[in-house]
């Protein structure tokens, strides 16, 4: 019964906020779970007033390209740590897991910094290069990589392979569901991101979906209307939404595994 | 010619022992060697550095005459075969078998010919399409050989193929490895902890102990004729009896007598009685092989056996064709193979004679035969 309750008082402000985002703006002070005065207008109202569409590509191009670029590095420097021996192989694995203690906000300014100088402001690279090697991959990569045997790397290097095929052809094959994981947890904190798109993008038509939404929430050109501002934030949801339903079951071990919650 | 020469070779890790110490062993063409020694010896240590797998710290490693030290291990023409298979759990057998052949970027007609011989050869054509995990440990083990067969490597290298096998297929497996080396008549390299294996498998055997060679001669050099008294514990079984003591010269008359008295064996008619004679007075280790004790004297030359000694017997155990009778002299646990129609019971006295020309005898400080 509780948690029926629990699940209940979760999922309700979803629905609401679909429900909400169908109704029209009269509609809106009920907390019914159906659309009251149903309506499509706010969706009409969103599409019209920004480039959502472009938006979504823009987010979707970052976020799939970051995902295979921390897929690809954090492979790479969790292999090195984990089977590789090299002179200060711990220290670096110290540092790298502490950077995972340091909040973004500290990063952020230094980080703002970097990228003007780069001359990366405005540019897609500014949205990729900062996020393209994560510590949290190359921790889940480096424990996972411990955890096979090194005679599956010795039998591969006898057959003839570099490091890069013992990686991606031998090793990366029987750590799927670690690869799963980093894969959904990176895409989902890429795609939410809004914070760092607002610093260092300003040019409309390289927003991302999250920035564009929360310009247009807080930022008065949805003009008050709170139906069309609910409608842009489910506009933002549904592509999280229908990962989450394709790929439901690993979603759940992913979060199981980490031991993280978003 | 597939010859394998260590030469003077050493390996240390950083800031760490000697783990190897000046290593010389030649390996001949088409020779069968088995590397073995208790855990920790470095057998394994050894047989990745031939493989590639571990730097050489001193020395030289020759394969086919030629200095192989920093050539990578696809690059020495080897394959190796490891202890637990180490298969790509993701391929299929077919796939596993093929896959350092597509690396050589051998042609598909060629790679299919060469995996469907040695399935043949190991009688898995029909595991070709199976993965790993739906394989029995044997079946697997076999695949592991078809990996390394494929190449047609100059030398094989074996980490402890069979000791994840049960007693029985381990057996089996051994018979069909001497099978197979002498129809591929290849330079194998074979590393295990099982003196049984390594007496059964090696041409010749390289026992190691901390790093060190203590004694590279064939089985049954080793087995009788060991160089110190590490190599004659550690090979044979049940392992060699021991009995410290010293040798008396009086009257001209060479013995030995066990430290606490006990037992006075006559050397006068021993083949090492020269040599003893110049121990005299000295701590000597007296070492006997258990089929080497009688329980009777019947048609027993006294020249060539001791004076029988009695004893009670602590334990028996019947293998049939033989008897394991544990007793016990000074403290030190004895045991000694006799017939199987022997009648020997439990805590009975029994008359027992030792074979004088087949004691061994070994400085006790210098742990050396003395010959």
């Amino acid at each position: 019964m509780l948690l029926i309750l629990a699940a209940v008082s979760f999922i309700y402000p979803f629905i609401w906020m679909v429900s909400a985002s169908l109704s029209s703006e009269s509609g809106l002070g009920d907390l019914t779970l159906f659309p009251v005065g149903f309506t499509g207008s706010n969706y009409v109202t969103v599409f019209t007033k920004i480039p959502l569409d472009r938006a979504f590509l823009n987010s979707s191009f970052v976020a799939i390209l970051t995902t295979g670029l921390v897929l690809v590095s954090g492979a790479m420097v969790g292999y090195a740590l984990a089977k590789l021996d090299f002179a200060g192989r711990d220290w670096i694995f110290y540092l790298i897991i502490f950077t995972m203690t340091l909040p973004f906000q500290i990063t952020l300014i230094p980080n703002y910094i970097t990228m003007v100088r780069f001359g990366w402001v405005d540019t897609y690279l500014a949205l990729i290069v900062p996020f393209a090697l994560n510590s949290f991959s190359i921790l889940l990569f480096r424990q996972a990589f411990q955890s096979l045997p090194q005679a599956l790397i010795d039998a591969a290097r006898m057959d003839g392979a570099n490091e890069m095929r013992i990686i991606f052809q031998i090793l990366i094959p029987n750590i799927l569901p670690t690869v799963l994981t980093i894969t959904i947890l990176t895409f989902m904190g890429l795609w939410n991101e809004a914070l760092w798109p607002l610093i260092v993008i300003r040019d409309e038509s390289r927003m991302t979906m999250p920035q564009l939404v929360t310009l247009f929430s807080v930022g008065g050109r949805a003009e008050g209307q709170l139906g069309v501002k609910i409608a842009a934030a489910v506009l933002l949801a549904i592509p999280i939404v229908i990962l989450y339903l394709f790929f439901q079951k690993h979603f759940i071990r992913s979060m199981a595994s980490s031991g993280l919650k978003d | 010619m597939a010859e394998v020469i260590l030469r003077h070779i050493a390996k240390a890790y950083p800031g760490g022992p000697k783990v190897i110490k000046d290593v010389n062993i030649e390996v001949k063409d088409r020779e069968f060697v088995v590397l073995v020694g208790p855990s920790g010896c470095g057998k394994s240590t050894l047989l990745r550095m031939i493989a590639g797998l571990e730097d050489i710290t001193n020395g030289d490693l020759l394969i086919g005459g030629q200095r192989i030290n920093d050539r990578a291990p696809k690059d020495r023409d080897i394959a190796m075969v490891f202890q637990n298979y180490a298969l790509y759990p993701h391929m299929t057998v077919y796939d596993n078998m093929a896959f350092g052949l597509k690396l050589r970027n051998m042609a598909s007609d060629e790679i299919r010919q060469r995996v469907t011989n040695a399935a043949k050869i190991l009688e898995i054509e029909n595991l070709l399409d199976r993965k790993p995990k739906d394989m029995s440990g044997g079946q697997r083990q076999r695949v592991a050989i078809g990996r390394a067969i494929v190449r047609n490597p100059k030398v094989f290298l074996f980490d402890e193929p069979l000791s994840n096998l049960d007693a029985k297929l381990r057996g089996q497996t051994r018979i069909e490895l001497q099978k197979l080396h002498r129809d591929l008549q290849a330079t194998m390299i074979y590393v295990t902890h099982d003196q049984i294996e390594a007496m059964t498998l090696g041409d010749r055997i390289v026992v190691l102990r901390n790093g060190d060679v203590l004694q590279y001669d064939t089985p049954l050099a080793l087995y009788n004729q060991p160089a110190n008294l590490f190599v004659a514990g550690f090979i044979g079984s049940p392992p060699m009896n021991f009995l410290p003591g010293r040798i008396v010269n009086s009257d001209k008359k060479v013995s030995f007598e066990s430290t606490g008295g006990l037992v006075r064996i006559d050397l006068s008619t021993s083949i090492h009685r020269t040599a003893l004679a110049s121990y005299e007075g000295r701590e000597v280790t007296l070492g006997v092989r258990a089929e080497h004790i009688r329980e009777q004297s019947i048609g027993l030359s006294r020249d060539n056996y001791s004076a029988e000694m009695d004893t009670l017997i602590d334990v028996v155990e019947h293998m049939g064709s033989e008897i394991l009778t544990y007793f016990t002299i000074e403290e030190r646990r004895f045991v000694a193979k006799l017939h199987g129609g022997a009648t020997v019971t439990f805590d009975q006295p029994i008359a027992l004679f030792w074979e004088v020309n087949k004691l061994h005898f070994f400085d006790t400080q210098t742990e050396q035969a003395i010959r």
